[in-house]
């Protein structure tokens, strides 16, 4: 339901369309808005060339036969004097409506046969062979033996050609339309007794409309130049009637003499080509191609300079801290944009120590972690505050710093195990070349090391284990050997993303145990990624809670576990089924309504307000993260105090969709979101 | 492995031999019988029926199918009606002319491809922007019209190569090189340009890869990340990219041939199919079909051995 919105003039509708139009991905595009433009142009061109065209097509002036560019025929003339701008006007048309013909016969099969395809397990498995057979035959050659056979039919060839080009537009289509008839709306609408065809033409044949857009536009193309090769060996159009192909073959007759020739229709042909290519390209593009995890070039001299611009403009480190001491200082992460991801984290590990970054989906702790590494994926810097190891700013060091301290220093033990290992290499290869790399060692001392680190992170059968390639190994085993690779280097510090997270309990369990006696064996220090109370519970000693890009509350576990200061703290405890078992199990768990808000639509004032039950209008200006009253840790809350005070405990029930204002929630929050909220409940 | 291998070879012979279905049905949809087309306009209908029936021409389809197919199995493809040569000892002779062209072609197209593709993935900005915008271009610009500008440049203007002809391998190495030069290079332009683009997108996907990830993480140098682990990662879709234009330019080849006068198959079925020589047609389409059939088989085997997951299985 959309409120109604005042009546708008339709000078203002029609500015608003016109700016709507103008952020279209194909208008954005330099390329896209050429290309769309000279395809209009030609069409137009071509459509009223009777009209306007100076010359007949065979028209023969003798005076100028071979002639440049003049004012009397402005494209020049052929070998019989006839006029090159007039022949490739007369003959558009039909080039660009045949190619046509290829691309409706071309893209309409294909993508009928990726629907039937994804409609039907067997369907697909006898389409996927018909299309194999149909890709890897001459094309070329059977065309032309079909042109033997039915002499040069234009409009039949150009439909042939479709039947073998659809083959490849179902390649490319397969796969959007099986991930399409899989969503789960569709599963439902089969529930509901929607026919497959239904299904096809309502659910999946939508989805499919900008790639039908862009291979439509590249078909055009092919058929554009298909033709003109055609013609350009005699298979054209019959003569005397000009063709592009075929003007080109006789200006290639008389490059020695007239090389002028080879331009006019070259350039027309090249150009008409270019926008149907420049248009697909511009549709085509993603939106984000760019989360790339090793930047271009570019990207990297780009950010060395930030670094050592940041370098100069942050203030010299006052002490350092000790020697295997991480302090993070007033860290934010951002998108180059200038969206804010992380803003002013601060937290310090002492060695040996295990810290645990908690906090919901979308909190910031990932991009925390991996700027500890200089590993923020393309597209994320860190945009001020320190990140101080072994005195130097890590938040202000160059990649080739950076290098120095990765995998030595600090190493990284990532969330899905399968993905982190790479697909192409064994194990052992793996292994044994980041041990060398990172200890300096020979081959064979770096085999039998890769041996023992493998048995040290319990694997029995590590022999074994060397020799396969990660698709082979169970999800858990290769955690163990990407616990082993992280600590080939035997680094001080292990950032852990979520380490646990993609695997079996049991084997959750497992691994958890195996980290606790590494840090007990090792000494290392660890930044512990999760969203999982259990794993806190389980094996860190300080924790950081965090959200929407802020450290909430920090301490140490034991503290924060039993004597929780934060709101959002206490409501991920309330919710959590394990930190509620027993006795004291209540009757339903509680929920934090609502969802973390995206970085751009934090609020000013504390960003959880707007989900706490003990909100109130002191929650609407920016909060300090303070010592608590014990002085144990430190909050982020003008309520804490307040609320530890008073012992209130996180309700397990819902807050009233009306926000009554016993709750204390702030009056300035704005009516349209009350009335979103209502009508959304009664939808 | 060996069921994988059976199986593909069952297809390609299943591929080869649809081909030759629809080569055998297509030549008799053509227009005049073998006769007429062999004995030339000026031929009585008398002689013109008696030859179809020496032919067998008038037999029933199937007989005449089975009866070509056998032939065919053992490498003859029976007479040229035009000249009454040997199909099949011309097609020998011109098959070497059009591998070479092709294979030249493909060599040289994914040389530069893979070049361009990967510097345009690896060092982004402008480069990258340059890059893209040179290989729409070429990917626009045919090929045979590139050809004529190359006879133009380096053949006219310069002698640097012969304008056409071509010279076995056997006659002088050198000169079979220099005979190749232009119309490979033509081939090639449009080649490069389609395999850089799919060089540098696979490039830039294999570096959306978690694993590159773990390899900056264990301090890997970037050159050993880039030209070991993510072309290798890349490699996959772009050698099926070489195969698929290894088909293309087989077939293709036929503009450069005609443009530089080059002996090859595709200036056979060219011929043959403008002076409607039935069964020279139907040799030639087998021929292409077997050949890029094979290379097709070679590479996609090529493919699996490159990915551990399908070479395990």
């Amino acid at each position: 339901m959309i409120p109604t919105l005042p009546a708008t003039t339709p000078a203002i509708q029609r500015k608003a369309a016109l700016t709507k139009l103008s952020r279209h991905r194909l208008l954005a595009s330099p390329a896209g808005l050429a290309g769309t433009l000279w395809l209009a142009a030609m069409i137009t061109a071509s459509l009223t060339a009777p009209w306007w065209l100076p010359f007949q097509t065979e028209d023969q002036d003798f005076t100028a036969v071979l002639s440049g560019p003049t004012a009397t025929h402005w494209l020049g003339t052929d070998e019989l004097g006839r006029d090159i701008l007039s022949r490739i006007f007369a003959s558009a048309a039909e080039t660009l409506g045949t190619s046509f013909i290829a691309v409706v016969v071309g893209v309409g099969l294909g993508t009928l046969l990726a629907l039937a395809a994804a409609s039907s397990q067997r369907g697909e498995g006898v389409i996927s062979r018909v299309t194999e057979v149909m890709m890897s035959l001459p094309g070329t050659v059977i065309i032309l033996a079909v042109i033997g056979a039915v002499g040069t039919n234009i409009p039949l060839i150009m439909a042939i050609l479709g039947v073998l080009i659809s083959a490849g537009i179902y390649r490319v289509m397969l796969g959007q339309a099986k991930s399409l008839q899989n969503q789960l709306y569709v599963d439902a609408a089969k529930v509901d007794g929607l026919g497959p065809l239904a299904i096809s033409a309502r659910h999946v044949l939508p989805g499919l409309a900008t790639t039908i857009v862009v291979q439509s536009a590249l078909i055009f193309a092919v058929g554009l130049l298909i033709q003109a090769g055609l013609a350009f060996i005699g298979f054209g159009p019959p003569l005397p009637q000009p063709s592009w192909g075929g003007m080109i073959q006789s200006a290639s007759q008389h490059v020695y003499d007239a090389p002028w020739l080879m331009v006019p229709t070259g350039v027309v042909l090249a150009l008409t080509v270019l926008s149907a290519n420049a248009i697909g390209n511009a549709l085509g593009k993603g939106p984000n191609d760019t989360a790339s995890h090793l930047p271009s070039a570019a990207i990297r001299r780009k950010r060395a300079g930030q670094a050592v611009a940041a370098a100069a403009a942050a203030p010299a480190v006052g002490n350092p801290p000790a020697a295997g001491k991480l302090s993070v200082r007033g860290l934010s992460v951002g998108v180059d944009g200038g969206t804010p991801l992380v803003t002013d984290v601060s937290f310090d590990v002492e060695p040996g120590i295990v810290l645990g970054l908690v906090g919901e989906s979308g909190c910031g702790k990932t991009m925390t972690a991996l700027s500890l590494m200089g590993l923020l994926p393309s597209g994320v810097a860190v945009t001020g505050g320190q990140i101080l190891w072994n005195g130097k700013n890590l938040a202000a060091a160059t990649d080739k710093d950076m290098e120095s301290i990765r995998g030595r220093d600090v190493a990284l033990i990532s969330q899905e195990p399968m993905r982190a290992l790479d697909p192409m290499f064994t194990v052992g290869y793996q292994l044994t070349s980041a041990i060398r790399r990172l200890r300096s060692m020979g081959k064979a001392a770096a085999s039998a090391e890769a041996l023992s680190l493998l048995e040290k992170v319990g694997i029995v059968d590590a022999k074994r284990i060397l020799k396969t390639y990660p698709h082979q190994i169970s999800g858990g085993m290769a955690q163990r050997v990407a616990i082993a690779l992280a600590l080939s280097g035997r680094p001080r510090l292990l950032v852990a993303d979520e380490p646990t997270t993609a695997l079996d309990v049991t084997v959750q369990a497992e691994i958890l145990s195996l980290l606790r006696s590494l840090v007990k064996d090792t000494g290392m220090s660890v930044v512990m990624v999760t969203h999982d109370l259990g794993v806190v519970a389980d094996i860190c000693d300080q924790v950081a809670v965090m959200y929407a890009g802020q450290v909430v509350e920090n301490g140490a576990t034991a503290s924060i576990l039993d004597d929780p200061r934060h709101p959002y703290t206490l409501a991920l405890l309330a919710a959590d089924p394990h930190a509620n078992s027993g006795h004291d199990m209540p009757e339903r768990l509680a929920t934090i309504k609502g969802q973390v808000p995206q970085p751009k639509d934090w609020p000013g004032g504390c960003r959880f307000a707007a989900r706490c039950q003990f909100a109130g209008s002191a929650c609407l200006v920016p909060v300090p993260l303070l010592p608590t009253g014990t002085g144990v840790g430190l909050v982020r809350c003008v309520k804490a105090d307040e609320l530890a005070t008073e012992g209130l405990a996180w309700v397990a029930t819902d807050v009233p969709s009306d926000l009554s204002p016993e709750l204390g929630v702030p009056a300035e929050v704005p009516a349209r979101h009350r009335l979103d909220i209502i009508e959304k409940d009664m939808a | 492995m060996a069921m994988f291998v059976t199986k593909r070879l069952l297809m390609a012979l299943a591929t080869v031999l649809v081909v030759a279905v629809l080569a055998f049905l297509l030549v008799h949809a053509m227009p005049g019988s073998p006769g007429a087309v062999s004995l030339g306009a000026g031929a009585s209908q008398d002689a013109i029926d008696q030859l179809n029936q020496t032919l067998g021409w008038n037999d029933p389809l199937l007989v005449q199918f089975f009866r070509w197919l056998g032939e065919a199995a053992q490498g003859n493809f029976g007479n040229s009606l035009v000249d009454g040569r040997s199909i099949s000892s011309d097609l020998a002779n011109r098959l070497p002319v059009t591998a070479s062209l092709a294979a030249g072609a493909t060599v040289l197209s994914a040389l530069f491809g893979i070049v361009l593709g990967v510097t345009a993935a690896v060092r982004g900005g402008f480069l990258d922007q340059l890059i893209g915008g040179f290989v729409g271009l070429l990917v626009a610009l045919p090929a045979f019209w590139i050809g004529v500008i190359f006879v133009y440049l380096f053949a006219v203007q310069s002698t640097v190569f012969p304008a056409t002809g071509y010279v076995p391998f056997e006659v002088s190495p050198r000169d079979w090189a220099m005979s190749l030069a232009l119309p490979v290079i033509t081939l090639a332009v449009g080649g490069a340009a389609f395999i850089a683009r799919q060089t540098r997108a696979s490039m830039l996907e294999a570096l959306q890869q978690e694993h590159i990830r773990t390899l900056r993480a264990t301090a890997t140098p970037t050159w050993k990340i880039l030209y070991v682990h993510a072309l290798r990662y890349a490699s996959l879709p772009i050698v099926a990219g070489i195969a698929l234009q290894f088909i293309g330019l087989f077939g293709g080849s036929v503009i450069a041939e005609q443009l530089f006068a080059m002996p090859g198959l595709g200036q056979a079925v060219q011929t043959s199919v403008s002076t409607h020589d039935a069964p020279a047609v139907q040799g030639v389409v087998v021929i292409a079909t077997v050949v890029v059939v094979a290379v097709n088989l070679v590479l996609e085997l090529a493919t699996k051995f490159l990915d551990p997951k399908l070479r395990a299985s």
